[in-house]
């Protein structure tokens, strides 16, 4: 045997253990087969926005400077930037949270695309790994607070979409379930 | 049967009593109706035994009829425990259609490439081909379990807790028999003895997970689902892929302002 694909071998192995146990863990954490939390509550947005907004506008900064001197504006942005990093985690909840009704929605599906769902997939994992840059981006002290705000706008208009959606569905199923009701009656 | 060393003979009556144990209680506890393929497969296992104690006290250890012949018995007793998985498999995603269909295509591809795989690196010799066998089966089984419960974990599939560890334990027997092969494919001289200890002992320790886990009937029954409509998929779906296409998009345009600066 090849010694490269000898050790890939062994280290594939051993990954399989390891990606074994992991997803076990998962599973036996999930005690209820109930998937109707996910649906009933699909996030809301965030109701902060506009102080998050004016939190990291740079007037403000300036005002505070001038009124309170140069350590003011130096704690306020310290601050500032823990708040703005709670809302960060705020945006990824909505978003994971929007990710699992997705998800449900798969399950309970009797049909699914493998490309949908790859794509799912690939999307979500580079939201991630984007959402730790921007994180470190805000700890190295870089506020992009424009860019902040359409990414709640985006997470938010998704989550609002998504329960219209569902709203709708619900209302053309019911009516569905009438109509199937009078036919029987009749 | 005077040939084989004390601690085999021991390893070896150990995991044939347990089997028997297990499929003592598989019977009464009616659990073959629920795992019939599992059951199958402690059947075939045990055969296998009782066919390698003909065998060995007829032609004896070392000879290569004997050698042939108990090679031959666990290919039957792999085929059995990949069944075993595939009904696993089914008990998990089957009764969510759309992620079983796609579940099934991608789990049948990816156990199928690491089997060519393994057989189309790994054969050195003629001499060491059925090991080598031995080891893709047991390669593309792991892969099989494992990329299983990664789905239902990936989908927050919930699952009986008697199949989760049925499946964990056919998927650990198989990693533990593909390392175990692979250190003897590289130090076949050496570790020959040992080899069989390892894989005697890890069939003995999963055969007592089994044993613990099918203690009593499968309690707690996931329910029947109800399905959506495939219009719902087919509705909501592409929506939530465009907004997060667009919300990378939104990330990706901030990284390249941000890099831009001075």
């Amino acid at each position: 045997m090849n010694a490269v694909f000898y050790f890939a071998a062994v280290a594939a192995g051993l990954a399989l253990v390891g990606l074994l146990f992991w997803a076990v863990r998962g599973a036996s954490q999930r005690k209820s087969f109930d998937h109707s939390g996910g649906l009933d509550n699909v996030p809301s947005p965030v109701n902060n926005m506009a102080q998050i907004r004016q939190s990291m506008d740079p007037a403000d900064f300036e005002f505070a400077k001038a009124k309170g001197g140069r350590e003011l504006p130096a704690r306020l942005r310290r601050e500032r930037r823990r708040v703005t990093l709670l809302y960060l985690a705020a945006i990824r909840k909505d978003f994971q949270h929007s990710l699992r009704v997705a998800r449900i929605i798969a399950v309970l599906s009797p049909e699914v695309s493998g490309s949908q769902e790859y794509e799912r997939i690939r999307l979500a994992m580079i939201f991630r790994w984007r959402l730790q840059m921007i994180k470190i981006r805000l700890l190295l002290g870089l506020i992009p607070q424009p860019q902040l705000t359409a990414l709640w706008q985006m997470a938010a208009s998704m989550a609002m979409q998504m329960e219209e959606t569902m709203a709708k569905l619900g209302e053309r199923a019911a009516l569905a379930a009438e109509l199937a009701l009078q036919s029987e009656k009749q | 049967m005077l040939e084989l060393p004390t601690l085999t003979l021991a390893t070896w009556g150990l995991a044939t009593a347990l089997t028997l144990f297990l499929l003592l209680r598989i019977f009464l506890l009616r659990l073959y109706r629920t795992y019939p393929l599992f059951t199958l497969y402690l059947g075939t296992n045990l055969l296998q035994t009782i066919i390698g104690i003909y065998l060995y006290q007829t032609y004896g250890f070392r000879t290569v009829y004997g050698y042939r012949m108990a090679w031959t018995t666990q290919a039957f007793v792999v085929i059995a425990r990949g069944l075993a998985a595939a009904e696993i498999c089914y008990r998990i995603l089957g009764k969510f259609k759309g992620v079983w269909a796609l579940a099934i295509r991608l789990l049948i591809a990816c156990a199928g490439i690491v089997l060519i795989s393994t057989l189309y690196f790994g054969i050195r010799s003629y001499k060491l081909a059925v090991i080598t066998l031995d080891m893709s089966l047991e390669a593309s089984i792991a892969t099989w379990i494992v990329g299983l419960l990664v789905f239902a974990r990936y989908y927050d599939v919930a699952m009986e807790r008697e199949t989760g560890m049925v499946g964990l334990g056919l998927g650990l027997l198989s990693c533990c028999k593909l390392l175990n092969d692979l250190v003897l494919e590289k130090y076949v001289q050496a570790y020959l003895n040992s080899w069989n200890y390892v894989s005697s002992a890890a069939f003995v320790g999963i055969l007592l997970l089994w044993n613990w886990a099918l203690r009593r009937p499968v309690t707690c029954a996931v329910p029947e689902l109800l399905l959506n409509s495939a219009q719902v998929y087919q509705l909501l779906i592409p929506q939530v892929n465009r907004k997060l296409s667009a919300l990378n998009q939104q990330l990706s345009q901030f990284w390249r302002a941000e890099s831009s600066k001075p």
